[in-house]
């Protein structure tokens, strides 16, 4: 039973990372398949076994989690319904609750995700684990406050050393994350490393670790220290090869270094792994700087195909294609419409900030000011943020507010996207000779 | 105290800061089954979406205190029994429905039978464990909620088993604890379940004396669950106690207006009676008593109410002793133990009372009617110094309860050494068990 229990807790750390879309990647021995085969196995000859049809669910998730492929999440969800029609009042419901939870989650149902955990918790197993979902989806839903609140239940003084331990992992990945939208990214990065650490003590799944490697590479790239964001990402990909998320990361971090070449190579790999339209527009605007434009261009559609490709698609990737439409003038109605819908489901500080970033590329500068205030309220140290709010200002006409943004940014992350560092440093030096002309300067940053 | 007064603030504090909206337009249970009738409409043929619906209405008895919905729960079990005959799922959730009519004996007899062919079960343990506590097989219960807590540590239904048994076993901190553990534990969406556990918990510090606390625990659980009926109820007993009969006879009014059980029109009309509204208290009081009479020989009685309200104002002990030992021969828990022991002294069966009260104190309760008990008990037995004891435990324990004004006079019946002498603090064994159980 307490093995049983451990399991659960750690997958409930797959849900940190909103899900890409697909595989194209063989793994044939990898272990996740070989628990898809099992529970497969299983429920077949013992069509009564609740327990294995959560545990495919659970393997579906984990395949979903770790090829990117959406339609792992419908199957697990279909698993998962044959487990609860067979037991959902007992204890042993709770897995396959909670579970469904981290589908919905994938799927960015946020609010179904909330239920499922709440329903899960209301059998009152002990196992705090779906506390975890609870404040993910408050989280995405832009609810931080209560979000901490549920993190902070991820307790039990009743559980094992190792039960506790895979808790203080869930409780310290997600704290970590509110740490960091409330800007307290030294707090944050500590949090995080420390969960890095426990997920290595603990030993659980390559994936697992890599992944908790990984959001510690976020995390302080988020604050420009790239050398040492480099090193987690290696460090996750020392964990889990072909991790597209390091990969990714890895990508990033090396375009900010100037490394181009190598960032376009870590793109291709992480995109050969799973295509995830993200990397596909980021990839497409390093073929730009590289002054390839044909290039880009073949990436840019696929940004939209992949975005396209199924409802479920849609749902995940709204924000990344309203970002992508906004950022290359394309599509400028669709941008705000996505972002607009978006906001209907998930209020955190992220969707604000595409809404606003929408807004300003539509030319509704007001609006997009007061979305934009949205995004920064919770003190948010993010040089994204930061660069939208100061083209914002600029075009709004207040020069001293966007040059402590722009400014913000570029301390910050100097290099902090391909594109925008360089379009931050132009109107910031715009600014300040428009300032030196007319000798109004004002003090900034 | 300090852990309770922790206990306390954070069961206020932590507040449902999150629940969604579309929960607030409708309970948990009123959910459930919504959920449950929506899943049938589906799938037509699956058994637990029977059994799902059928726990829903029990949920809906505690929320409202509506038996009725057993019947309905019965009928959804029958449906899941055709489906999916003597499925595991629908037979607990049978002995659910016994232990909410009252027939402990059965509930044990299923529950028992349920464990022995699934011994892994938890939630069975908590079946077994919930009928022997009822019955007053302490001992037994013990065991079966302290499998509970061994086989799944921190399990809520567990947690709420070993709160009760702490609380029987004289542990009112250690209970605190665990009540405290399951609120945190329960996500705020689960207002009913919230707002019992607080009541729980209310209860528990007005046994206590700490009315304040009470009082605060009280309508922290009428915030989460308005208008509920538990929460009113005492509410009540502790306005009642304050002296404030009048608020207590609007609180009962109000609550008796859906549902009222015989258990709540006893209560209002003893409010009624100390609030000075004689007329309206001897109606109710006759009303009550025609209808408990009806159902002196079920399951689902106000055999204990009756007893006290026959010993008090019905004056008329010996049907009040006839009653009680019915009820004993069904149950030897503290309560029927006490109610008991304390007809067959007030009709002048000292000794007998004696060993009865003695038998209810041995469980380890502390609760300051049943010590007010044992002390007169002692005082006609001419046990002075028992006597004293016992009285003054009463009055530290709670001086504010409704028999302190009682214990007080008794005592100072007693000769002034013996008033005067200290209430030793018994060590309970089962308590120290029971503290250790769960940590």
């Amino acid at each position: 039973m307490i093995q049983r229990r451990v399991a659960s807790v750690l997958l409930l750390c797959l849900v940190a990372c909103s899900a890409p879309l697909r595989a194209q990647r063989s793994t044939e021995h990898n272990p996740t398949d070989q628990a898809i085969q099992s529970h497969e196995l299983r429920v077949k000859m013992y069509p009564q076994d609740f327990a294995a049809y959560d545990g495919l669910g659970g393997a579906y998730l984990q395949k979903g989690r770790e090829t990117g492929d959406a339609d792992y999440y419908e199957r697990a969800k279909v698993a998962l319904r044959q487990s609860l029609d067979l037991q959902s009042s007992d204890f042993a419901a709770s897995s396959a609750m909670t579970h469904m939870a981290i589908a919905c989650m994938a799927e960015h149902r946020f609010a179904e995700a909330l239920a499922w955990a709440q329903k899960a918790l209301a059998l009152g197993s002990g196992d705090p684990s779906p506390w975890a979902i609870v404040g993910d989806a408050l989280a995405d839903m832009g609810d931080y406050d209560a979000a901490a609140e549920a993190y902070a239940r991820l307790q039990n003084p009743l559980a094992s050393q190792e039960e506790k331990l895979g808790l203080s992992f869930e409780r310290d990945s997600r704290l970590s994350s509110l740490e960091l939208v409330a800007g307290h990214t030294e707090k944050a990065i500590e949090l995080m490393r420390s969960a890095a650490r426990t997920a290595i003590e603990t030993h659980m799944t390559a994936e697992n670790i890599a992944w908790s490697e990984y959001q510690l590479g976020e995390e302080l790239f988020q604050v420009g220290d790239y050398a040492d964001a480099e090193k987690a990402y290696l460090a996750a990909l020392d964990q889990y090869p072909s991790y597209y998320r390091a990969l990714g990361g890895l990508a990033k971090v090396r375009a900010a270094r100037g490394k181009l070449d190598d960032a376009v190579e870590y793109y291709k790999r992480a995109l050969a792994v799973v295509p995830f339209p993200e990397y596909a527009a980021a990839l497409g605007d390093l073929y730009q700087k590289l002054q390839q434009p044909d290039q880009a261009q073949k990436e840019y559609e696929l940004v939209e195909f992949i975005g396209h490709l199924s409802q479920v698609n849609r749902e995940i990737h709204n924000r990344d294609l309203a970002f992508f439409y906004a950022d290359h003038d394309i599509k400028l109605d669709q941008s705000l419409a996505l972002a607009r819908s978006e906001l209907d489901i998930r209020r955190d500080i992220y969707t604000w900030d595409v809404l606003a970033w929408s807004l300003f590329k539509n030319g509704k500068l007001q609006e997009a000011a007061d979305a934009i205030s949205h995004a920064l309220q919770p003190g948010t140290v993010d040089a994204q943020i930061f660069f939208h709010a100061g083209m914002i200002y600029e075009r709004l006409g207040d020069v001293s507010v966007a040059k402590t943004f722009l400014h913000r940014a570029l301390n910050l992350s100097p290099q902090f996207h391909v594109q925008h560092a360089e379009t931050a440093r132009v109107t910031l030096a715009g600014l300040e000779a428009l300032e030196a002309q007319t000798g109004t300067a004002t003090p900034s940053q | 105290m300090k852990s309770f007064r922790l206990a306390i603030l954070i069961a206020l504090v932590a507040a449902p800061a999150y629940a969604q909206a579309p929960l607030s337009v409708s309970t948990p249970a009123q959910q459930g089954i919504a959920w449950a009738e929506a899943a049938i409409k589906e799938n037509p043929d699956r058994g637990q979406t029977y059994n799902d619906l059928a726990l829903a209405y029990i949920r809906r008895v505690r929320e409202t205190s509506d038996a009725n919905y057993y019947d309905q729960a019965q009928t959804a079990l029958q449906k899941s029994l055709q489906i999916t005959p003597d499925n595991f799922e629908a037979r607990k959730a049978e002995v659910v429905i016994l232990l909410g009519r009252k027939e402990f004996a059965g509930a044990l007899e299923r529950a028992t039978a349920l464990n022995k062919k699934t011994p892994d079960d938890v939630l069975v343990y908590g079946l077994v464990a919930d009928a022997d506590i009822e019955l007053g097989n302490y001992k037994k219960g013990e065991r079966a909620a302290q499998w509970m807590l061994d086989m799944r540590p921190g399990n809520v239904p567990g947690l709420l088993r070993g709160a009760r048994l702490r609380r029987v076993f004289g542990d009112a901190e250690g209970a605190m604890d665990f009540y405290n553990q399951a609120y945190q534990q329960t996500p705020p969406t689960q207002t009913e379940d919230l707002a019992w556990i607080l009541t729980q918990m209310a209860d528990l510090q007005d046994s206590i004396g700490n009315v304040d606390g009470a009082e605060r625990l009280l309508r922290s659980a009428l915030d989460r669950f308005p208008d509920y009926y538990l929460a009113i109820e005492s509410l009540a007993r502790l306005k009642i106690a304050e002296r404030k009969a009048a608020e207590a006879v609007h609180l009962l009014r109000q609550r008796n207006e859906k549902f009222p059980t015989l258990g709540s029109e006893y209560a209002l009309a003893r409010a009624l009676e100390s609030a000075g509204q004689q007329a309206a208290a001897d109606a109710a009081f006759a009303a009550f008593e025609r209808a408990a009479r009806q159902r002196i020989e079920e399951p689902e009685n106000a055999d204990v109410a009756l007893v006290h309200y026959y010993l008090g104002r019905g004056k008329n002990p010996g049907e009040a002793l006839r009653i009680a030992r019915i009820e004993v021969a069904r149950r030897h828990d503290v309560v029927s133990l006490d109610t008991y022991a304390w007809a067959l002294s007030v009709n002048g069966h000292y000794r007998e009372a004696q060993s009865e009260i003695g038998k209810a104190l041995a469980v380890g309760v502390q609760d300051a009617a049943l010590f007010y008990h044992a002390g007169a008990i002692a005082a006609r037995m001419n046990d002075e110094t028992s006597a004293a004891s016992y009285l003054n435990k009463s009055l530290q324990l709670n001086p504010s309860s409704e028999i302190a004004a009682a214990a007080r006079e008794e005592l100072q019946k007693l000769a002034p050494a013996s008033a005067a002498s200290a209430a030793p603090r018994v060590l309970n064994n089962n308590a120290e068990q029971i503290r250790m159980a769960g940590r």
